[in-house]
């Protein structure tokens, strides 16, 4: 049941036809992983937190540095050399005291991926980097728990919603590995992406709308133009291709 | 037979600045190598050797997702192709 602050809080939202009291009591009782809490992770676990999602389990191993601060939103000028988590579970706590934080500053890797994993109903990714994004989709995979796409670089973002077993996943458009690098970024790009995956997020927890399923969405800012592509499971998958 | 490839932002100054080229061929592959032959510079954005992509590189044909074999789907007249580059950051 919904406490009377949280059907002042959340008024706006309950009254969508799609949400109401009983969507806004399914977002209390779900537990979501952000695994990252840097340019994507800030406006996820940002309109999670105002959202009313229950439990928010926020993983980076990273503290805050001043060229953080043209993009990952959480986190402010007092907070340089602050643990990222850290810094972002005080202000989402200030936002929200309602919700439960879980801040966990730890590297994800194949050891403990399952254990950060446990016991969540969507995992989002929030990461920098690709061998990370494929360690959690594995561990999704496995684990059967969607996984919320994201990725950016300079202006341009994409985002896609994967269903483990049902819908293409990550490594299904998997080609090879491909360099690291220092990527360029504007705060606004992860901006758009994190809130569209933050969207996807609460669709699927409320059962409503249309995921981006086997759809990825490509967003080009400088273009002001978004562009959907399709993608099917691929039967070679070495992630998802066993599971009928 | 005519298709149009599609050319991605970073990949433009190979293209002379342009967004759209018409590229001939039977296959995918065979409308990069026509593109190519128009505008050199998109060989080495595109390719990491012969007939083989860059793992960045993705295709995509009529707004479906052409991998894998991409280079090996064949195209009819009036196709798109979109070659986008994946991204990575967060
Ligand atoms: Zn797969």
């Amino acid at each position: 049941m919904l406490t009377p602050d949280e059907r002042e809080r959340y008024d706006r939202q309950i009254l969508i036809e799609q949400i109401g009291p009983e969507g806004q009591e399914k977002l209390k009782r779900s537990r979501v992983v952000i695994a990252g809490a840097g340019g994507l992770g800030s406006p996820i676990a940002i309109y999670l937190t105002a959202a009313g999602v229950g439990m928010i389990r926020l993983i980076d191993h990273d503290r805050v540095s001043l060229s953080n601060l043209n993009r990952q939103i959480l986190h402010w000028e007092e907070d340089i050399g602050k643990k990222k988590v850290q810094s972002a579970a005080t202000k989402l706590r200030n936002l929200n005291p309602g919700i439960k934080i879980e801040a966990i500053d730890e590297t994800i890797t194949e050891a403990n991926v399952s254990h950060l994993l446990e016991g969540c109903d969507a995992i989002v990714d929030a990461m920098d980097n690709l061998s990370t994004r494929y360690i959690l989709n594995r561990c999704a995979i496995e684990k059967n728990i969607p996984f919320f796409h994201g990725a950016i670089r300079g202006f341009e973002g994409r985002a896609m919603t994967i269903l483990p077993g049902k819908t293409a996943c990550l490594r299904c458009m998997y080609r090879g590995s491909v360099p690291e690098e220092k990527f360029p970024v504007i705060g606004v790009t992860p901006a758009v992406i994190g809130c569209i995956q933050a969207t996807e997020v609460i669709k699927y927890l409320l059962g409503i709308g249309q995921l981006l399923t086997n759809r990825l969405l490509m967003y080009d800012g400088l273009e002001a133009l978004f562009t959907e592509f399709a993608v099917n499971r691929n039967p070679e998958c070495d992630h998802c291709g066993q599971i009928k | 037979m005519p298709v149009k490839v599609h050319i991605h932002l970073t990949h433009r100054r190979f293209t002379d600045g342009k967004e759209v080229v018409e590229a001939e061929g039977q296959t995918v592959g065979e409308c990069l190598n026509h593109l190519i032959q128009q505008f050199p510079g998109m060989e080495k954005a595109i390719f990491a050797k012969k007939d083989k992509l860059h793992n960045i590189v993705e295709v995509y044909l009529n707004h479906a997702s052409a991998h894998p074999n991409e280079l090996a789907k064949p195209v009819k007249d009036g196709d798109e192709i979109h070659l986008i580059l994946m991204l990575a950051g967060g």
